[in-house]
């Protein structure tokens, strides 16, 4: 049971208040409600971009992160297809130094042409080394796009291509932010060793006088039911095969989403787990094989990824695994193994509330989707689920009319 | 409404002394040594078992970690599947580190499952039987995933570097080949497991909620009685070799960037410099504000990121900067890195920027000993030199004692250029 405090600003910030004594630390964890999903076809990758930018200097603030480091503090960021987020810890004493940096770069940003060309640039040297300069790099570019047609899930966070980062100007950076960052489209966590009526007070002095805006309305393509298989070949210079097969599925927030997350534990969560024992172990097919779910806000993906064992062909690799997700919709799991995958994840949970500011983002998230409250809900969530909604969701899911795979061929040399 | 003054940053408080939750020593009765952390929020354990089993004392390439992660592979009385079923539906956690000197297993679980799950460790610690159908699989895929890992140009520059500052057959380069994975032989996989995992070769970490009974049961699954051949483990000697040739490049085709390790062989963390070192290291490229990542990340924009960092190895250690920069701009961007370790040599730190890195460091130094299993790692790291987590108490003292001029005088002893290795992969020559 993770315990808060919650309240609103007069402006639309909600504040989350979680205290842990443990940690003589303090975490600042800002989620916007804005990710790749809100950009422009036309101008992908500029919520991340954007992302860079918020640490380029505020508009009282030239420098965000001494100031930081000079309290001892540190800080990071991320964002994804549906949200971005910032977060810093310091020592629990200097926690007002956190509320002022993050206030001065909520009300307005430096805006410099210096930052902007620096951030391009560092962004573009970002996205060659993680699609580019990698093995296997660059997969989702590609299976992003067969899978999605209308939604903007069709791209990746770090955007379509170079060019759309290349071309981004100043004043779509203005616009941006001052339709997206604002007191009412944000959540602000505080959690560690804290006091509410303290964070109360910083919030008021500090968030208190932003002004609300007028946000931008979010009105995103529906994805069209997929009604027939889709299939996509890529020969690349990396030393072995790889299939990816992506099924659409429901949204972060449906109670399908943790039917489907157990069924994905069933197939792959452990070495115990199905695909493991039959695949890696027994039939030797695949060295690495993972199902999992993308886990987005909107209807996402359940993916299974694997890497071809030398030797063995595209054709059995990919009869293989649907040998194993046939099996799943054929026959209903047993009792036992469904509690294993359920034992499993509530220990997963246990261990995710170790560390505050896990606990800090967890609680940031579920107020976007929802409410802060359903943190401590999951766990009945799971429970809830029976072996009849495992083998349902597999039925409806794990079908080929749902599934679009990406065949990556290890070029002969 | 308090009048706001937004140029202006809040009042703070500079962290003068870090308080570090102390472990507990108790020693079983067949005298493994168990270090005892407690605290935390959560109703879990971790329990870690320590051998002196690392890539050190292998005769042949690969045996150290394959051996360590054969361990639950099978055992006298549970397959590898029946193994892996149970810990698994009891939502625990195994994993396996192997590394130049040491190789531990770790269990991870929720108390209310330790007396379960700690049967089972015992298990796989004591009486694992290495089939040779697991070894085939296991080989077969470390092979692939080892073959993947070598297509990326940072992997290729980081075994250049450490063979040409370790020399190419030190335990801390660890370099082999693709085809060693086809020479390990299960009998020496097997009796590596007989000299080096046994009761007298053993430290245990235990971190989390532990009280009286958790002790009980360690006691009784790995401590009443000696287990496994005694035997006593011969010290093995390894001779550094570093290379004569300094500047390495390795072309790698169709690379769309170029990675960059340029550092020197130096001490582990019980020289007398080593606070000072630390410093510098952080000052260079130890942090996001560092002078590296400001030059050439936040104001040139050649990179993603760069860092530089401080490797602590029982009998010796290094210094590496690392980075991976676009491939038009790589020539500039070394130049940029020794421009910087110039300025250290000739130039005294700022006051206001020292400080800040104090600061800093104080602040690190909290969140690596946020969670009892954060103090356990660091534990971990300071055993094998004589010291528990007290060390790193006086260690901030140490740094915080440390003036601009003694720094300036440690980059002209370490940093000079003549001293420095540098590497680089990629499509073209700087």
């Amino acid at each position: 049971m993770i315990e808060f405090d919650k309240f609103t600003l007069d402006n639309g910030l909600k504040v989350i208040v979680h205290k842990d004594t443990t940690t003589p630390l303090a975490a600042v964890n800002i989620l916007y409600n804005i990710g790749a999903k809100d950009e422009d076809p036309e101008q992908t990758g500029f919520a991340h971009l954007f992302e860079h930018l918020m640490f380029g200097g505020s508009v009282n603030i030239p420098n965000y992160d001494e100031p930081l480091q000079q309290v001892g503090g540190d800080n990071n960021a991320w964002t994804n297809s549906d949200v971005t987020n910032y977060y810093l810890t310091v020592p629990k004493e200097n926690l007002e130094t956190g509320f002022w940096l993050e206030s001065d770069r909520m009300l307005s940003l430096a805006f410099t042409e210096k930052s902007l060309e620096v951030q391009k640039a560092v962004v573009i040297e970002e996205f060659k080394q993680h699609y580019f300069n990698h093995p296997y790099g660059d997969v989702w570019l590609h299976l992003r796009p067969l899978a999605y047609k209308k939604h903007p899930y069709q791209w990746s966070t770090i955007g379509k291509s170079l060019e759309h980062i290349e071309n981004a100007k100043l004043q779509d950076v203005k616009d941006f932010f001052f339709h997206h960052y604002a007191p009412n489209n944000a959540v602000l966590v505080v959690a560690g060793n804290v006091e509410t009526s303290e964070v109360k007070r910083l919030a008021e002095k500090w968030f208190g006088p932003i002004e609300k805006r007028e946000i931008a309305l979010r009105n995103l393509p529906i994805e069209p039911k997929q009604t027939e298989f889709r299939s996509l070949h890529l020969d690349r210079d990396v030393p072995y095969d790889a299939i990816y097969m992506a099924f659409h599925m429901g949204k972060r927030n449906d109670e399908d989403y943790f039917k489907v997350d157990l069924l994905s534990d069933i197939l792959s969560n452990g070495q115990s787990s199905r695909i493991f024992q039959t695949l890696v172990k027994d039939k030797n097919l695949f060295s690495t094989i993972d199902a999992y779910l993308t886990g987005d806000f909107e209807p996402g993906l359940f993916v299974v990824s694997g890497k071809l064992t030398e030797g063995v062909s595209m054709e059995t690799a990919e009869k293989s695994i649907w040998e194993v997700l046939n099996e799943v919709c054929a026959t209903k799991a047993s009792d036992y193994e469904l509690q294993k995958v359920k034992n499993k994840l509530e220990s997963s949970l246990v261990f995710s509330e170790i560390s505050f500011l896990n606990k800090a983002m967890n609680i940031a998230q579920h107020e976007i989707i929802n409410q802060a409250e359903d943190i401590n809900l999951e766990v009945e969530r799971y429970n809830k689920v029976t072996t009849e909604d495992i083998q349902e969701m597999a039925q409806k899911i794990l079908i080929k009319e749902n599934c679009s795979t990406l065949y990556y061929h290890a070029k002969k040399q | 409404m308090e009048n706001l003054n937004r140029n202006l940053p809040p009042q703070f408080k500079t962290i003068e002394h870090v308080d570090i939750p102390k472990s507990k020593k108790e020693i079983l009765s067949n005298e493994i040594p168990v270090h005892i952390i407690s605290g935390g929020s959560q109703d879990v354990v971790k329990i870690e078992l320590i051998f002196n089993a690392g890539l050190w004392y292998q005769k042949y390439p690969l045996i150290a970690g394959i051996c360590n992660s054969m361990l639950n592979e099978g055992t006298e009385n549970y397959t590898a599947s029946e193994l892996a079923e149970k810990f698994d539906f009891y939502g625990a956690y195994i994993s396996y580190s192997n590394s130049q000197h040491y190789a531990s297993i770790s269990l991870y679980t929720l108390n209310k499952y330790l007396a379960e799950t700690l049967n089972l460790l015992e298990e796989i610690i004591k009486r694992p039987t290495f089939p040779q159908k697991e070894l085939k699989t296991i080989l077969s895929n470390k092979k692939q995933n080892y073959l993947v890992n070598r297509e990326q140009a940072s992997a290729l520059a980081k075994e250049k570097f450490n063979s040409l500052i370790y020399g190419e057959n030190h335990p801390y380069a660890n370099i082999f080949e693709a085809k060693s994975f086809d020479e390990v032989k299960l009998d020496d996989v097997k009796s590596f497991y007989k000299e080096c995992y046994t009761s007298d070769n053993c430290r245990i970490i235990v971190a989390g909620k532990i009280n009286e009974s958790v002790l009980n049961m360690i006691e009784d699954c790995f401590g009443a009685k000696s287990w496994n051949t005694k035997t006593s483990i011969k010290d093995v000697e390894h001779q550094f070799i570093s290379s004569t040739d300094k500047k390495v490049f390795i072309h790698k085709k169709d690379a769309v960037q170029s990675s960059i390790r340029i550092g020197r062989p130096l001490f582990n963390k019980t020289h007398k410099d080593y606070a000072g070192i630390m410093l510098l290291n952080l000052v260079l490229g130890g942090y996001f504000g560092s002078r590296l990542m400001q030059n050439i990340r936040e104001d040139k924009g050649y990179t993603y990121g760069i860092n530089s960092l401080l490797l602590s190895h029982l009998k010796s250690g290094h210094f590496a900067i690392i980075t991976e920069v676009g491939t038009d701009v790589c020539e500039a961007a070394i130049s940029e890195i020794y421009k910087e370790i110039k300025r250290l040599r000739e130039e005294l730190i700022p006051e206001e920027e020292l400080n800040l890195v104090k600061n800093f460091f104080a602040g690190e130094m909290l969140r690596s000993f946020d969670s009892p299993f954060a103090l356990s790692e660091s534990l971990k790291g300071n055993l094998p030199f004589g010291y528990d987590n007290s060390y790193y108490e006086t260690f901030l003292q140490r740094i915080k004692a440390t003036s601009s001029q003694t720094i300036m005088e440690l980059a002209n002893t370490y940093f000079k250029e003549e001293d420095l290795y540098e590497v680089v992969v990629g499509e073209k020559k700087a």
